[in-house]
């Protein structure tokens, strides 16, 4: 596990950070840990990395919703029943609802019974970014699409605005709705809107996120897709690979092969 | 109040530029900002004067949250040297001792702060 | 001028006094939703706006439609209108406060409004609608209200307010413009995602308000002897009309481009509204019924040998609004939510709570513009 979080380091251009990779394991569970700022990197620079996911439904085993666990856990994300209310970061689709512009007739039974996990795109131009009034989301410096929850004035545009079904709205207290809390990541309150952030509060310690590491088919890859040598960038030359509804322009960098 | 949060958020914003100019200054001349290998921030003393933590922590608390969440600037560097990352963790991690720490003064204080609405308060971490 | 809004007779307070008992039910049922969340409405993950945003659309249109007696009056000096304009201008500032009002009933967290303005974000359209609402409503009061204040002198008005109503011109195309592109620029929602939006929004905005207007005048006439004039009704009724033809062409110029093309993501939304879709078809009788009685209205307002007759014009008015509102809340707003972006059709029901508050809101506005028409009425009859 440490030699996979190393080679990780490595790989996603945190160079200068591998040799600290193991100082760099804080246990997630423990939010008052004393903190070793020597492995968080200097000021970002713009553009150098934009983290990519691809996810292999091949491996994604059927009926397993591990990762949407992890990440629900990790997250302090309510689970209220019905879909009214609900908050979702990461989620089973099915095919033909996740990929719904692709060719619908004579499927193969395969593709009629698959599911996929649908979560945040981090789109490189993100519509929710730009119908946003107070920038609460916005595009950081590493390509990831992230909320601010202290500036959020739960408008909602932003979930108007995505093509995907991304975002949750706080539509009560969630706090009633999470069963065990997570130290590694605050709750949210009544009113602001959330959704995944790939786990950046885990990249800056330098771990992967919640759903990669959950994963018992290592279906999921995550990577700098500005880094050529990096394995999603191996990945994605080697197989045909899928984005959710393309022919938006959104450039999703979340990408799939089924 | 809004007032000072609005000023200090000004002047840190253009002390973000002046760094922010001076980094790629430095990265321009092909060097690569690199962690330093300080290790832990043991340290008996606060980031700021204590009497200036009175009454500002709340602004020392914003802007670190700013730059941290829209900047990615992380690393706090007091004047003598010493860095601290730029998270509420980092104050209840020095202030662990006494789990009553905030509540004291907020509730002589009274006043009554948002952020354990979202943030897990030392009462309710189990260490 | 405002201490005329203060005396009034038994109907005037009986009115005024239920208007605060609704106002009153509405911040109860906000308190609510403060304290609980806006999980008290309706709305959801999928439907995630509701009967506050269609309010909101509905209402820029009657805020917008002042320009039809002002622009007639101002540019092409239209005489007939001179007792109308004031009316107008009055209606578009009640209009534009309860839009705001509605957006904050809206918001998720109302005590951060001003953040909206703390960071400036000019890529959204947000932040120019607050700018085009606010500017409007002012530019409608300041001036409305100074000219009315010159003409109880019984002198010029100030020139300045010439520049300001000039300006109110194209600031009333922008509002709804703006508001149409508040949804137009949206990737996912296809029923959104169309360039005749704004000039749809345009027209259907013209057809309701001025109709609106015409009931407005209906009702100064007989309660309080204030009569715009027969001319000046006629004009407003050919201008209603002819918006009412302009809304319904571009509506046709939609279900022709979505079903001749056959292209499913323009097909859905329309199909799901108008015929249903996977066997949900909630919203068809609504749609069916606003079209119907939407063109039906319009005949009558063409017609002269019908629109002569009061009742029949009144009719016209009350169907041509409520045709609008269906159309433009119910169906473009709710509906442009469905089919969701995993082409799911989902339900949407307001509660009790989110009807109180919207009552209340309108209770606001109607308040505030009982009290304003009090005032001109008071003013122009000496």
């Amino acid at each position: 596990m440490n030699q996979q979080r190393r080679e990780f380091l490595r790989k996603a251009g945190f160079a200068a950070l591998a040799g600290l990779g193991a100082a760099a394991g804080l246990n997630p569970l423990h939010a008052l840990e004393k903190t070793d700022t020597s492995v968080f990197p200097r000021k970002p620079v713009e553009g150098k990395v934009r983290w990519g996911m691809l996810i292999d439904t091949r491996n994604c085993p059927e009926g397993c919703t591990k990762c949407s666990a992890a990440c629900h856990f990790e997250h302090n994300v309510p689970d209220f029943s019905g879909t009214k209310n609900e908050v979702k970061w990461i989620w089973k689709s099915p095919y033909e609802k996740a990929f719904p512009t692709s060719g619908m007739q004579f499927k193969s039974d395969e593709l009629e019974k698959l599911e996929v996990p649908t979560l945040c795109n981090h789109c490189a131009e993100p519509p929710c970014a730009k119908a946003c009034p107070t920038e609460a989301t916005f595009k950081r410096w590493d390509g990831i699409v992230s909320m601010d929850y202290h500036r959020c004035i739960g408008c909602r545009f932003c979930m108007a605005a995505c093509p995907y079904g991304s975002r949750s709205f706080n539509w009560q207290d969630p706090r009633p709705g999470i069963e065990i809390f997570s130290a590694s990541y605050p709750t949210r309150e009544r009113g602001v809107v959330e959704k995944c952030n790939f786990c950046s509060e885990r990249l800056v310690k330098g771990m992967l996120p919640a759903c990669v590491e959950a994963c018992p088919g290592k279906a999921i890859t995550f990577g700098n897709l500005n880094d050529p040598a990096s394995d999603i960038r191996a990945l994605l030359a080697r197989e045909e690979t899928m984005q959710r509804k393309p022919e938006l322009g959104t450039l999703p960098s979340v990408f799939y092969i089924i | 109040m809004r007032k000072n949060i609005l000023m200090s958020a000004w002047i840190a914003l253009a002390l973000l530029l002046a760094v922010g100019i001076f980094m790629q200054q430095e990265s321009g001349a092909g060097t690569e900002p690199s962690a330093t290998a300080s290790g832990k921030s043991e340290s008996t003393s606060c980031v700021y004067p204590k009497e200036f933590m009175k009454s500002h922590h709340m602004q020392v608390l914003d802007e670190w949250r700013h730059d941290s969440v829209r900047e990615g600037d992380r690393i706090h560097v007091t004047p003598d040297g010493r860095e601290f990352e730029k998270s509420l963790n980092t104050c209840l991690d020095c202030h662990s001792r006494n789990k009553m720490f905030c509540f004291m003064c907020h509730q002589y204080a009274n006043v009554k702060p948002t952020c354990w609405n979202c943030h897990l308060s030392p009462m309710e971490v189990t260490k | 001028m405002l201490e005329k809004a203060l005396k009034g007779n038994r109907a005037y307070w009986i009115w005024m006094v239920l208007l605060v008992m609704v106002i009153v039910s509405g911040l109860s049922a906000w308190g609510r939703q403060l304290e609980f969340g806006l999980g008290v409405t309706g709305m959801g993950r999928d439907i995630s706006w509701g009967l506050y945003i269609a309010q909101f659309t509905f209402l820029v249109g009657v805020a917008a439609s002042a320009v039809m007696v002002v622009l007639p009056y101002y540019l092409h000096n239209q005489k007939a209108f001179g007792k109308t304009v004031i009316v107008g201008e009055f209606l578009a500032v009640s209009a534009a406060l309860m839009c705001m009002l509605f957006i904050l009933a809206d918001m998720g967290k109302p005590q951060r409004v001003l953040n909206v303005l703390l960071h400036p974000s000019p890529h959204s359209m947000v932040f120019w609608d607050v700018i085009v609402l606010n500017g409007y409503l002012l530019l409608n009061l300041v001036t409305g209200w100074a000219v009315l204040g010159a003409e109880r002198k019984g002198v010029l008005p100030p020139a300045w307010t010439k520049a300001l109503i000039y300006l109110s011109i194209p600031w009333a195309f922008s509002i709804h413009t703006v508001t149409a592109f508040l949804y137009a620029g949206m990737p996912g929602r296809h029923l959104w995602l169309t360039a005749v939006l704004a000039p749809r929004f345009l027209a259907s905005a013209f057809a309701a308000g001025t109709a609106l207007l015409i009931l407005i005048s209906f009702i100064l006439k007989k309660s309080a002897g204030y009569d715009i004039g027969f001319e000046a009704r006629k004009k407003l009724t050919v201008l209603a009309a002819y918006a009412g033809v302009a809304n319904f062409f571009l509506l046709g110029a939609e279900f022709f481009t979505a079903f001749y093309s056959n292209v499913p993501a323009h097909e859905h939304s329309l199909q799901h509204l108008y015929f249903g879709l996977h066997g949900h078809a909630a919203f068809v009788p609504w749609m069916w019924t606003s079209l119907v009685v939407g063109i039906g209205s319009v005949i009558v307002l063409l017609v002269p040998l019908f629109r002569s007759r009061p009742r029949l014009l009144v009719a016209a008015c009350i169907g041509l609004i409520a045709s609008i509102w269906v159309d433009k809340g119910i169906g473009l707003v709710i509906g442009g939510f469905l089919p969701t972006p995993f082409e799911e059709i989902v339900g949407y029901v307001p509660t009790i709570t989110e009807l109180q508050v919207t009552f209340g809101i309108w209770a606001i506005g109607l308040l505030v513009l009982t009290a304003l028409l009090k005032v001109v009425v008071d003013v122009k009859n000496g």
